[in-house]
């Protein structure tokens, strides 16, 4: 039984991959190949732009940009959202604004972004931040308004320091939650990315997939966007991991 | 033999204001002695203030009229010489038994190893030595409550506040702990203050046992069990006093339902 739920669980996403080859294969037919191309000729751009060297250096920028806004949505939002959470009446004050801002669309900043910090990787970095610092501001907040009282009750009867509270109680007792928000973070951060870079960078996957589209070159269009998804999934995967080897650390509740 | 006074309640009373702005006594005038190493119990239905009468004097809450004083000193907050044991256990699930049990020594101000051995001492104490690396998640209620007591225990308080501790565990657990919170107590004498909503549970553990009523949160008799521990749970003396407690609260029972009646 064991065998065959493994066998299962490798064969059916193999199954399902091969099915939608065959049926973009059948669906390309109908159009012609610089509207909709084969999967096979996706599989030759990518080759060629692996070859020349083009992909690699995008990925790169496309990485660094990603991980410096991102280290820099948390480290702010983090500390930010365990202030809020401690204090009721900041958070009263703070909360409309948040309300407002939070709905605007990271990619609706981007003329601002543009007009302040010019073409270039700030614009870019600009939006993935906004895109990463939400739902961890949020997260964060949430899960120090959640933490059971009896866990403060507790610190205070054994009469703990303030500081020890905060370090040895809030922050872990956050810490599932945050951990929740740092992961929906690097999903919507990596969406935006490409976004960001598609609007104005001159690097980076997504001003890769711009680039070839002005030179109506949709079979590379389509190879970025394989590489996108496929680098989203890697980026997820490494977070999951992460994040189980964390909450084992954590006394396995996370 | 008269011991000395540990805990003193004068007149306390405690109103808040409902959410639709009503005065709402919790407690009515309370007026009661403990004395240093007393094993006391409250018990009572719900809403008869036991559990604010135990927070108040723990430091949980404020009194609205009235003092509560410990050693003579009004109490103003919680104190880590007088630590409360909660129902739902209060352990950190991020930390393990001796981390759980060293944050309380370390909050003491223990260091390094000193800490370490105090610590190790407590959970030997409640027999848990070997489960000192396992998180809370790993152990039963029962356990768990054993941990919590080895965490107050260490900090060697002088009184004992336990808020229904047994209330979640079934019943074969219940007995055994306690029983061990009786050897504890034996072992170490600290003042403890036991809140149950279960007269058997009261009337085997307690020295004395404050029988508290609703409508509002009052004292509604007090009795003292002279016998010594410890008590066979089927025996003829403990009977007549368990007895006598579920008379009383019978009698409060109805009062109540008839109150409750009137307020329809």
């Amino acid at each position: 039984m064991a065998f065959r739920s493994a066998l299962y669980s490798k064969l059916l996403p193999a199954l399902s991959l091969l099915a939608f080859l065959a049926l973009w294969q059948v669906a390309a037919g109908f159009w012609p190949p610089e509207l909709f191309p084969t999967p096979a000729a996706v599989a030759r751009a990518l080759r060629e732009l692996a070859q020349t060297g083009v992909l690699w250096s995008h990925i790169a920028v496309s990485l660094a940009r990603f991980v410096t806004a991102y280290l820099a949505a948390v480290a702010l939002a983090v500390p930010l959202g365990l202030f809020l959470g401690r204090n009721p009446r900041c958070r009263q004050a703070i909360d409309p604004l948040v309300q407002v801002l939070r709905p605007i669309s990271p990619i609706a900043w981007f003329p601002l972004a543009v007009l302040w910090f010019g073409i270039g990787n700030a614009p870019a970095v600009f939006i993935i931040f906004l895109a990463a610092f939400y739902p961890v501001l949020l997260s964060t907040i949430s899960a120090v308004i959640g933490i059971p009282p009896v866990y403060l009750k507790v610190a205070s009867n054994f009469g703990a320091k303030p500081g020890a509270v905060f370090l040895r109680v809030i922050i872990p007792a956050a810490f599932p939650g945050i951990m929740v928000g740092l992961h929906i973070a690097v999903g919507t951060a990596w969406i935006h990315l490409v976004a960001g870079e598609m609007l104005g960078a001159q690097s980076g996957l997504g001003y890769l997939i711009v680039d070839a589209r002005n030179f109506m070159r949709t079979d590379s269009v389509m190879a970025g966007m394989l590489v996108v998804g496929v680098l989203g999934l890697g980026i997820n995967q490494l977070m999951r991991r992460a994040e189980s080897w964390l909450s084992r650390r954590w006394g396995g509740v996370a | 033999m008269t011991a000395s006074v540990k805990i003193s309640l004068q007149a306390v009373e405690k109103r808040y204001a409902s959410p639709r702005g009503e005065d709402v006594t919790a407690l009515a005038p309370v007026t009661l002695d403990i004395a240093s190493g007393e094993f006391v119990c409250l018990v009572g239905p719900s809403g008869c203030g036991k559990t604010t009468l135990i927070n108040l004097m723990a430091g949980f809450e404020k009194s609205s009229a009235g003092t509560v004083s410990i050693d003579g000193n009004p109490v103003r907050g919680t104190d880590p010489d007088h630590v409360m044991i909660f129902q739902e256990y209060g352990l950190y699930p991020w930390r393990t038994v001796l981390g759980n049990v060293l944050f309380a020594v370390e909050a003491k101000g223990l260091k390094g190893k000193e800490a370490l051995e105090k610590a190790t001492e407590y959970i030997e104490l409640v027999g848990l030595t070997k489960s000192s690396d396992s998180f809370p998640r790993q152990l039963s209620g029962g356990m768990k409550q054993r941990v919590a007591i080895a965490r107050a225990l260490a900090v060697e308080p002088s009184v004992l506040f336990l808020d229904e501790p047994f209330g979640a565990l079934d019943a074969f657990t219940r007995m055994y702990l306690q029983d061990e919170l009786l050897r504890l107590w034996q072992e170490k004498r600290p003042t403890m203050v036991f809140v149950t909503h279960d007269l058997d549970e009261a009337v085997y553990l307690g020295g004395r046992v404050v029988l508290m009523a609703p409508g509002p949160g009052r004292v509604q008799r007090v009795i003292t069990i002279p016998l010594p521990w410890p008590r066979d749970r089927t025996g003829e003396s403990l009977g007549k006093y368990r007895r006598e407690l579920f008379e009383e609260f019978h009698l409060v029972h109805q009062q109540a339902a008839i109150e409750a009646e009137y307020a329809i």
